[in-house]
């Protein structure tokens, strides 16, 4: 097992930055994962970690040593590459032992390995066929299983599922995971998907325009998150802007129209603007009566639409000064609204997240 | 402070190599012919003379004049020829498209100076078409000059014009005529205003190449031209003469020819090669329901054509087994011509197998690293190579072999006289066509497949060895194939630089034609034709694919 430092790493293509004064410390074994939209630099990052981009500043280094200068055959890195690279002129069992044979592994030995790998995949007895035989779902687990075959030191996931469709893609992240953890492997993982990512990661670092946003575990990211850019990407769509009109040492209020928001641990000057955000699902409707829960505010809006998803019903709001706010409804029955309707809405202040002045 | 990956020396080493190559062997020579014209007849003195005399000479002005006419009158011919074909194929419903389009790339690889001599014995002044029309009264003489050329250009070149158009066609999106006609443009309107626009830079990029073709070719034009004169074929008289050698007179008309052919090249790759339209459409547009009368209008049509362009290279193999005395063809079936061909001597066979095998393994040798080192290496240096490595194309064998004699034949290196001045020359000239088929073979797999193999621990000079070649090999083979036929037929720098015991059957051919008579010549275009044919039908699959790479 392997810890993975990156420290100071900045890569430029002509004028643009693609990666800028990047540091990240990942653990032995942990699965960690680079998440951002495209052109964030994710990708960049990690073809950095392979050899297959340079770095005009900062260091690598796999445990203690520095790997940043090391040629790309010599790193013993395992990738998955977005489009698997199958080789389309070696068979299965040919493309899992190409590593193998570039390290002069015995031919008994390349045999056993192969077939331990196959079998790892769910790709038993599947050894002679032919790439263009396989289905995508295949050619990834082959993706899989010739990257780990050479028992690397890390293994680098660019997008792997990206190019399989929906039921398979959840399939494919839990047996990555699941290998990931019996394995013990050190992994790093490239994705534009929230959803994929926090699924499947022990830790993730948000990127945008090159460098980090956010570091943390997945529940952090989401429930925590850093940047308004992070609770976006994150999903979070109540991103609420409004004037603080109280502060004390406990915290602050701030208004938005007439509603009035508590945030708690910071500090501002009244009068001040703050953006803060709302997760939709911490919003609860209130029934004409039905008490309010110790320490929770609530908040009066009207209803502009409601959106009935399954298992989830949206709510879309309107603040008195009409700013949007949603809310998500889990399985609770809303008959007996109607557009126009002015509702009442609870929420634990702590679920707040504010962030500095916009 | 940037943390540099330490060099891979696998692209430095290549196009290093390639530089050395094409330095020492294309640009030295194109440089010796540009001096030797530069040159008073002392050796000594730099001046205009030279150009100034040979401009001066009505006779050599024509010859200017004559080769620009006859490249342009090609040139239209063959787009009236080939683009109904290529809509043709494209759009239309017609019998046998498959056997027509394989039949169509065929004259790309057959001697063209083949197809002018059979010409000569069809509608020559003895030519049995022409007995045939004088007896039944029509006063056709000879096919002879301008007529006689053009109609050999077209006929052989229009491959040139009717693959790109194909491919370009196929390659509009059928999305794109529909948003014409759905926002009310008649099918007719769609036509010419979308789907020909898309079509026209890959049109005039293939009109440019044939008219690149004619001004280069020797051939055609020694055969057909008898007393016009045309640029490449005096630069070969001026050089080698009859009377005495004049190289820099020569000199002068190659540089007059290169400069044209390079200039018009320069055109093609700055204004329409990069302009095609060649987004891979995700569905081909559907060919169009027409009456019965168009769709028979186009079968014969594009039949025709094609199958007219054939029938040259037919009558010269069964002209072949006839009997000739004197200039005279008698139908009557016999070998003689073979005997004739063959009797004196096998070593024109034997060399020409020789030398196109070792020019087909050293063009692919050189020109698919470089193919290699172009596409996925991309940086300011391989792009000056790109340039270079692709030029020979447009540069007459008869000028490149004389830059090569007037180079090598003293010196440090001596290289006149023997085999290996004929393998430099050929493999120069194919050096255009082997990088750009590797190039193509390369656009095909994706440069994760290569990463991956790196990331798998094998070096990239390994992986190079390892994975690319063996990937790519069907079409390396394919295009050896080609470069091998092509080389077995080549004439333009072959005439130049062959000595008496490296003759090979075009010399023999060429020799032939200029006076041993008809049998003999008919007999060795039988043969090159077999030669050309014959591997070709046996790797017929492999080579489809390159061809339509080389445009």
């Amino acid at each position: 097992m392997t810890s993975i430092a990156i420290e100071g790493v900045s890569r430029a293509f002509g004028s643009v930055r693609a990666v800028r004064e990047v540091s990240l410390l990942i653990g032995e074994g942990e699965f960690f994962t680079l998440l951002g939209p495209s052109g964030c630099g994710k990708t960049t990052l990690l073809r950095m970690i392979a050899g297959f981009a340079e770095l005009d500043a900062g260091s690598i280094s796999f445990g203690a040593r520095r790997i940043d200068r090391l040629p790309p055959h010599r790193r013993n890195t395992g990738m998955v590459f977005q489009n698997y690279a199958i080789f389309p002129n070696l068979d299965v069992a040919g493309n899992v032992a190409y590593g193998l044979k570039a390290r002069r592994v015995e031919a008994g030995e390349i045999a056993r390995r192969v077939e331990e790998a196959l079998r790892l995949v769910h790709l038993e007895g599947m050894d002679a066929r032919w790439p263009h035989q396989l289905s995508g779902g295949q050619l990834q687990r082959v993706a899989i299983a010739r990257a780990l075959v050479i028992e690397p030191e890390v293994l680098l996931l660019d997008e792997p599922l990206s190019n399989l469709d929906a039921q398979l893609r959840v399939e494919m992240r839990g047996e990555i995971r699941q290998l990931q953890q019996s394995l013990g492997i050190t992994t790093i993982y490239v994705t534009h998907d929230q959803e994929e990512a926090l699924a499947i990661s022990d830790r993730i670092a948000v990127m945008r325009g090159g460098s980090l946003e956010q570091i943390g575990r997945p529940d952090e990211i989401y429930r925590r998150p850093a940047t308004p850019f992070v609770a976006e990407f994150m999903g979070i769509t109540n991103l609420l802007t409004g004037t603080v009109v109280e502060s004390d040492g406990a915290g602050v209020v701030v208004r938005v129209g007439e509603a009035e928001f508590p945030l708690g641990g910071i500090a501002a000057a009244a009068g001040t603007p703050l953006t803060f955000c709302l997760r939709p699902e911490a919003l609860r409707l209130l029934a004409p009566g039905e008490p309010v829960p110790d320490g929770w505010a609530t908040l009066a809006a009207k209803l502009a639409r409601v959106e009935f998803l399954g298992a989830l019903t949206r709510l879309e709001l309107r603040l008195s000064d009409g700013t949007a706010l949603r809310a998500a409804l889990l399985d609770r029955p809303v008959q007996g609204i109607g557009e126009s309707d002015v509702l009442r809405l609870a929420y634990d202040p702590r679920r707040l997240v504010a962030f500095g002045a916009p | 402070m940037r943390s540099r990956l330490p060099r891979d020396p696998f692209p430095q080493v290549v196009t290093a190599a390639g530089f050395a190559f094409l330095g020492l062997f294309f640009i030295y020579p194109l440089y010796g012919v540009l001096s030797a014209s530069f040159l008073d007849p002392s050796g000594t003195h730099a001046t205009l003379g030279n150009y100034a005399k040979v401009f001066a000479s009505t006779f050599y002005r024509a010859s200017f004049v004559n080769s620009l006419t006859i490249g342009l009158l090609a040139t239209l011919v063959t787009v009236a020829l080939a683009v109904p074909i290529a809509f043709a194929l494209a759009r239309l419903p017609m019998p046998g498209k498959a056997a027509l389009l394989a039949l169509a790339s065929l004259p790309l690889v057959l001697p063209s100076f083949v197809g002018a001599y059979a010409l000569v014995l069809m509608l020559g002044r003895a030519g049995f078409i022409t007995k045939a029309l004088q007896a039944l009264g029509v006063p056709f003489t000879s096919i002879y000059g301008m007529p006689g050329i053009v109609l050999v250009y077209a006929l052989t070149l229009y491959p040139y014009v009717l693959l790109p158009t194909l491919a370009g066609l196929k390659a509009i999106d059928v999305s794109l005529e529909e948003a014409s006609q759905n926002l009310g443009a008649s099918r007719w309107r769609a036509f010419w205003t979308v789907t020909f626009p898309l079509v026209v830079p890959a049109l005039l990029s293939g009109a440019l190449l044939v008219f690149i073709e004619t001004l280069e070719n020797f051939g055609v034009p020694f055969v057909l031209a008898e007393d016009k004169p045309i640029l490449a074929v005096e630069a070969y008289k001026l050089f080698v003469g009859e009377t005495d050698t004049n190289p820099a007179s020569a000199g002068v008309l190659g540089v007059v020819l290169v400069a044209a052919a390079v200039l018009v090249l320069l055109v093609q790759r700055r204004y329409l090669a990069r302009r095609r339209f060649s987004t891979a459409a995700r569905a081909a547009p559907p060919l169009i329901a027409v009456a019965r009368g168009w769709r028979l209008l186009a079968a014969g049509w594009s039949w025709g054509v094609v199958l007219l362009a054939l029938v040259p290279f037919f009558a010269v193999v069964a002209i072949s087994f006839l009997q000739f005395r004197g200039p005279v063809l008698y139908a009557q079936p016999s070998l003689d011509n073979f005997h004739d061909l063959f009797g004196r001597s096998t070593q024109p066979l034997v060399n020409t197998l020789l030398l196109s095998t070792l020019a087909a393994l050293f063009a692919a040798l050189i020109g698919v690293p470089i193919g290699y080192v172009l596409v996925r290496r991309r940086s300011a240096l391989t792009a000056v190579l790109d340039a270079v490595a692709t030029t020979p194309f447009a540069v007459a064998g008869t000028v490149l072999a004389i830059g090569l004699v007037v180079s090598f034949n003293a010196g440090w290196l001596v290289l006149t006289g023997g085999w290996l001045i004929m393998v430099i020359a050929y493999v120069v000239r194919k050096l255009p066509f082997s990088v750009r088929s590797a190039s193509a073979l390369l656009h095909q797999f994706d440069p994760s497949l290569e990463e991956a193999s790196v990331n798998l621990g094998v070096s990239p000079a390994a992986t190079f060895a390892r994975l690319v070649v063996p990937m790519m090999l069907g079409g390396i083979v394919g295009g050896m194939v080609l470069t091998w036929v092509t080389v077995a037929s080549e004439l333009s720098s072959t005439v130049v630089l062959y000595s008496a015991p490296w003759q090979t059957l075009t010399v023999v051919m060429f020799q032939a034609l200029e006076g041993e008579g008809p049998g003999v010549a008919a007999a060795a275009a039988s043969v090159l034709i077999l030669f050309t044919l014959l591997p070709l039908a046996l790797i017929y699959r492999l080579v489809r694919r390159y061809e339509m790479s080389l445009l």
